[in-house]
């Protein structure tokens, strides 16, 4: 598949949340890596007082992190020169 | 007081401060979704409550500094309070006159801060005789304040109508996990539902993802186009009150004052007709709309000063629209903040004024500077590289986990549950305010409606 053919593609499965655009299926991967991080920090950590929360905020950290990397952001910038 | 707190103070203030003046930037990201879960956890995990409240203070002031930046430069507001400067901006971008725009904004909202700080500390000490009386009623408060805000939004009916299914919804949920035995019967799950109305239209978006005919009638869009304009940067520190103009500091004074005296009523509310009433008289374009956005900045920062400062001082019950969305986890966090135990009753007046001023003085000097500087870097950084599926994943994640902790399993779908109505309603016009009141005064409606 050509580089456009694909552009095109993904561009039919953008909308728009929150007034910024995004891809349904980097959306879906997103919400998927973040909640699992997240969750995953919280299950795995020793049970006592505040380390559970700790790890979750820690694992929330590194899908975003992840997330980031992964998935470009869907804007496109075009500068003006000040006249 | 000990250095090693103050010192705990700034540097939860710094870290507040960066990191909402990168979120400030955002397009789009709603106040009370990304201030509220960060803020919870940090009361869960242990924080002082002196520290909080710094670290809050900073974080407001951060986001409302830096949420009009990608106004000025690329008219998108970052933040839904910024939308009704939108159309002024525009018309200063039009006249080539971005970096103009940032600047007025930027000292609007220092102003507003300046102002609102003493003012809403001395307003609230006028109040402290009334906050025990406010509170002993604040059920009944809640209650009519669900129904003011219903008949004043655009679905009014609507709105009205739903007041009682959603608390049902709500204490139908809670009266489910005591009955399963989720959570014991002293405790009462809250925060996770708070944060599942502030996510829920995102939910309902979601659900409809699922469904084919609904999928394929959301609205396509390719990319979102970011015109910036190039900046000349500024050399030095910006003096406020040198970038205005002596009829602009008097405006943004004055609406500044009187978003402080109306601190109950929706901030974006009194934006807007603050900001039209102050400079519908003008002709000049250009003057008008650097008018109205000095002055629209100007009262936001001070609404949302005052909105959180003066319940949280006089009251001890979230009776602002502030208090009662991003600064919730101020008052309510259980296990660790209720309704009799919270900074209201933690924090003494000095410690209030100590904790306020060291959180903006961090947040004006660090953004103000910063955005000032920096302003077109710092948004194409933000627009470049940080997608908005990461943000929107982020508080998806926390809003699962913090919903696992208050009641296991099972309230991760009561979540959904909660989200995709509150979702709904929202779409269809009942807003936040309407909903959140609702959330508080579920369990005394609910009491009175047995006959």
């Amino acid at each position: 598949m050509t580089q456009q053919n694909q552009s095109k593609e993904q561009a039919a499965e953008n909308i728009e949340v929150w007034e910024d655009v995004v891809n349904i299926k980097d959306l879906v991967f997103s919400m998927l890596i973040c909640s699992v991080t997240a969750l995953g920090g919280y299950l795995i950590a020793p049970n006592d007082s505040q380390q559970p929360l700790l790890f979750g905020l820690a694992g929330v950290v590194i899908g975003f992190l992840i997330c980031s990397i992964i998935v470009k952001p869907k804007r496109v910038l075009r500068y003006e020169d000040e006249e | 007081m000990e250095i090693s707190l103050i010192f705990e103070m700034v540097l939860a203030a710094i870290f507040g401060a960066v990191l909402y003046t990168i979120i400030g930037i955002a397009p789009g990201t709603d106040e009370t979704a990304v201030l509220a879960p960060v803020t919870l956890i940090l009361v869960l995990a242990g924080m002082e409550p002196i520290v909080l409240l710094s670290f809050f203070m900073s974080a407001i002031i951060a986001k409302k500094l830096s949420d009009s930046i990608p106004v000025a430069i690329a008219g998108i507001p970052g933040g839904v309070m910024s939308a009704p400067m939108v159309e002024h901006a525009m018309v200063l971008k039009k006249h080539g006159l971005a970096d103009v725009s940032i600047r007025k904004m930027a000292s609007g909202s220092v102003i507003g801060t300046i102002i609102s700080v003493p003012l809403s500390l001395i307003l609230a000490n006028l109040l402290i005789p009334l906050g025990d009386l406010l509170s002993a009623y604040s059920s009944q408060i809640f209650f009519g304040g669900a129904i003011f805000l219903a008949l004043m939004s655009k679905n009014r009916w609507l709105a009205l109508v739903s007041i009682v299914p959603f608390a049902l919804l709500i204490q139908g949920l809670r009266h489910l996990y005591w009955g399963v035995g989720a959570v014991p019967e002293d405790v009462t799950v809250f925060t996770s539902f708070f944060l599942g109305i502030t996510i829920g239209p995102i939910i309902l978006r979601l659900f409809e993802l699922l469904n084919r005919e609904l999928r394929s009638k959301i609205p396509r869009r390719e990319k979102n186009l970011i015109i910036l304009k190039r900046q000349e940067p500024i050399k030095g520190f910006p003096n406020p009150f040198k970038i205005l103009d002596k009829k602009e500091v008097l405006s943004s004074s004055g609406s500044s004052v009187l978003g402080i005296i109306t601190f109950f009523m929706s901030p974006v509310g009194m934006t807007i007709f603050l900001g039209e009433t102050f400079t519908s008289r003008i002709k000049d374009p250009i003057k008008r709309a650097s008018r109205a956005i000095s002055s629209m900045d100007g009262v936001t920062n001070a609404a949302y000063i005052a909105g959180i400062l003066i319940p949280l001082i006089a009251i001890g019950t979230p009776l602002s629209p502030t208090a009662l969305g991003p600064g919730m986890a101020l008052f309510n966090a259980p296990p660790v903040f209720n309704e009799d135990h919270n900074l209201h009753h933690l924090l003494s007046m000095n410690e209030f004024v100590i904790a306020t001023v060291i959180g903006a003085v961090i947040a004006i000097c660090l953004t103000y500077f910063i955005t000032m500087k920096y302003a077109q870097q710092i948004c194409s950084f933000v627009f470049k590289y940080i997608p908005h599926e990461a943000l929107l994943g982020v508080f998806f994640g926390l809003v699962l986990m913090l919903a696992y902790m208050d009641a296991g399993v099972i309230n991760i779908f009561g979540v959904l549950l909660i989200g995709l109505v509150a979702g709904i309603l929202h779409r269809w016009g009942v807003n936040y305010g309407v909903q959140f009141m609702i959330l508080y005064a579920a369990p005394w409606m609910v009491g009175h409606l047995v006959f």
